[in-house]
């Protein structure tokens, strides 16, 4: 009874009803330690992925985009940290939008015919996913959109403040680069790579 | 059913099926009407009398107005002593109708339109008044003009509503007429928003003669100073101002253009919420359509219907 | 259908063709359970990654993949003021009869404005295929509904002005 009375008076200011005890178990389940389901990579830095990506485009301007590709593929930098990751991104965004649309499905077919060209497709289905989410996420966090609600709004009749426009027409693009390559991995590659990006623990 | 009656549609067919020489009987009916006006119908002496009486929530303001002298020449001999609770009366005697059919039914109908003349006091103020300073500014070029004559006259508010009024102001080239809207829901107002910017370019694109109409958030430059005008400053309250020519306000048209202005702001939010209403349908049926849709997922129990080798059929229970 | 659409449109059915590979999974923290593991989100190796599909900043799909049930969120195109009301009263309108629906979910993943919930009861109850048809079709047919709800907002406006100050001209 005491211990009861002290326990509540002493975390009365605390949300002690909705801490989530699940996580202060180390057997639970929800504190899975998703590490061991992958081998761990070796860090890359900042400066290794922007070498890398320096050779990429050098490739690209001198004219030979399939090995631009296939380079930045290959060297997916899984162990870096989020600003490697979005670094190469940029570096792979700038390949595919270099490479004309009529290029798209003879190269890719090239590249999957190769040793190890299936799991190059595979990377590349990673980036085209993480492409789509990045340019979106960022607009998206400018509290604007469905998180308002119409009500608290206090627009009023005054003309649209904050409403999103008409759509980037950068963004527009940009997208449909995207996904027209989506379109065309999925043709030459099937399916399967996309349950490869969702499934697959290596994250680009 | 576009446009709304100048009338009340109740109490019209009340008193033409009275008039129609039917027995007398009791009455004893309230009818409301727009703008939280209410009418009550009654015959409380005998049943050849009946007794009509309408309350208007800003009768103190029409009566400064000159509502009450609008009323006694509409309706001259037929003014009883106003019923209690209610601001004015009259009373027509089953007995004593005329004798013509065309002036009963006009009667009818000037008891039908008690609201609208009710109300039509500060309009018809504001149109003389524009006659009289139209007169006194013509003796002067537009730069000498006297400052009382340049500016017009007094705004005159008619507060009909809770949060709602009408402004009405008569200058020497115009009456300007102002109808404060408010609006609390963010569809209304986005709605009623669509729906202005149509007023407002109607004129350009379709009625050159129409009468102006302005619309703004904050209180139009002729409000300023006038008690109880108050800018909410989130766009709640809207500002509608008709711009109403000479034109318009001829001896002949005047009538018909005080009738017609005043039914502009329920005309507008009936129109309102018949698009809602349509809308809703709309979302109705396209529910129903993506219903179907999703029902086609489910795989249907197909008959089972089968063969014995004998080739009589027979349905398996699923 | 616009140039743009077609591609998009595609990118999600396979995405989702991909992601509705759904098995019976019972809640690993309550016994006896079988909750959604997205939902839930006790078991994060039960988690996979979420794909965003995008066509511009304004028309995204996101899909939360997990062991037994997809979560879809679709942000519809709201090019103004008029068409964001439609949308929200048209998302409240079909949330509230979320019932009848089986797979839409009461409310929307914060930053959308409408999400579905399959789990692999529904698609053991119901043809993959046609919930990636359903799901499609209502991409479509909802902003082909929003911009003709706002034409008809339009024209009906313009009617009813022109036909109030017609009597004065």
């Amino acid at each position: 009874m005491s211990i009861i009375q002290q326990q509540s008076i002493a975390t009365l200011g605390d949300n002690w009803r909705t801490i989530n005890i699940d996580l202060l178990d180390p057997e639970s389940s929800s504190n899975f330690e998703t590490t061991t389901l992958h081998p761990a990579f070796a860090p890359v830095s900042e400066d290794e992925v922007r070498t890398l990506g320096q050779q990429v485009r050098q490739l690209l301007r001198g004219g030979d985009a399939e090995g631009a590709l296939k380079g930045a593929l290959e060297n997916a930098p899984y162990g870096g940290d989020n600003a490697v990751k979005d670094l190469h991104l940029q570096t792979v965004t700038e390949v595919l939008q270099g490479i004309k649309a009529s290029e798209m499905t003879p190269m890719l077919q090239r590249i999957y015919g190769l040793d190890g060209g299936s799991d190059a497709l595979d990377v590349l289905m990673k980036y085209l996913y993480k492409g789509m989410a990045a340019s979106s996420a960022a607009p998206g966090k400018s509290s604007r959109g469905s998180t308002l609600t119409p009500q608290s709004t206090g627009a009023g009749f005054s003309q649209m403040g904050g409403r999103p426009g008409p759509p980037n027409e950068n963004s527009g693009s940009a997208m449909s680069v995207l996904l027209s390559w989506h379109e065309k991995v999925v043709d030459v590659a099937g399916l399967g790579c996309v349950g490869r990006t969702m499934t697959d623990w290596r994250k680009v | 059913m576009l446009h709304l009656d100048y009338h009340n549609v109740l109490i019209q067919s009340i008193l033409t099926e009275r008039f129609s020489g039917a027995p007398p009987v009791n009455i004893d009916q309230v009818v409301s009407d727009f703008d939280g006006v209410i009418f009550h119908i009654s015959t409380p002496e005998t049943k050849s009398k009946i007794l009509v009486s309408i309350q208007v929530k800003c009768y103190d303001e029409l009566v400064t107005y000159g509502a009450q002298q609008v009323l006694e020449r509409e309706y001259g001999q037929y003014i009883v002593e106003p019923e209690s609770g209610y601001n004015f009366s009259v009373q027509v005697d089953l007995d004593n109708l005329p004798a013509e059919k065309e002036a009963r039914v006009e009667l009818i109908h000037k008891v039908a339109l008690m609201k609208r003349n009710a109300m039509a006091a500060p309009f018809e103020n504001a149109f003389d008044e524009f006659h009289t300073l139209q007169e006194e500014a013509s003796k002067f070029t537009s730069e000498e003009a006297p400052q009382g004559i340049k500016e017009g006259g007094k705004v005159m508010a008619i507060h009909y509503r809770e949060e709602e009024a009408i402004y009405i102001k008569a200058s020497h080239d115009r009456v300007t007429v102002i109808f404060s809207t408010i609006f609390r829901e963010e569809t209304d107002r986005v709605f009623g928003k669509v729906f202005i910017q149509e007023f407002v370019d109607a004129r350009r694109r379709a009625i050159q003669n129409a009468p102006q109409v302005l619309f703004r958030t904050d209180p139009p430059l002729e409000l300023q100073g006038v008690p109880g005008v108050k800018d909410s400053g989130n766009g709640e309250i809207g500002y509608v101002t008709f711009v109403i020519f000479p034109r318009h306000l001829s001896k002949q048209r005047r009538e018909e253009v005080i009738s017609h202005i005043q039914t502009f702001r329920d005309y507008f939010h009936y129109h309102i919420k018949a698009s809602k209403a349509y809308i809703h349908s709309r979302m109705r049926r396209r529910t129903a359509d993506f219903l179907q849709v999703l029902r086609r997922a489910r795989p249907e129990n197909e008959e089972k219907e089968r063969k014995t080798a004998s080739g009589r059929t027979f349905k398996q229970g699923s | 259908m616009s140039q743009s659409l077609r591609p998009y449109l595609q990118c999600v059915r396979s995405s989702l063709t991909s992601a509705l590979c759904l098995s019976n999974f019972a809640s690993q923290t309550s016994e006896r359970h079988n909750v959604p593991e997205i939902e839930a989100q006790t078991s994060p190796e039960v988690l996979l990654t979420p794909l965003t599909v995008s066509r511009n900043e304004n028309e995204r799909v996101l899909i939360e993949p997990s062991i037994n049930s997809v979560r879809i969120s679709i942000k519809i195109k709201q090019a103004d003021e008029i068409e964001h009301i439609l949308v929200h009263k048209f998302t409240r309108f079909l949330t509230q009869r979320a019932e009848a629906f089986f797979i839409l979910r009461r409310k929307p993943v914060k930053g959308y404005d409408i999400s579905f919930l399959i789990t692999n009861f529904h698609t053991e109850e119901m043809l993959k295929h046609k919930l990636v048809d359903f799901i499609i079709q209502f991409m479509e047919e909802v902003d082909k509904e929003i911009s003709e709800m706002k034409l008809f907002l339009n024209a009906r406006a313009r009617f009813v002005a022109e036909s109030f100050l017609t009597p004065f001209d």
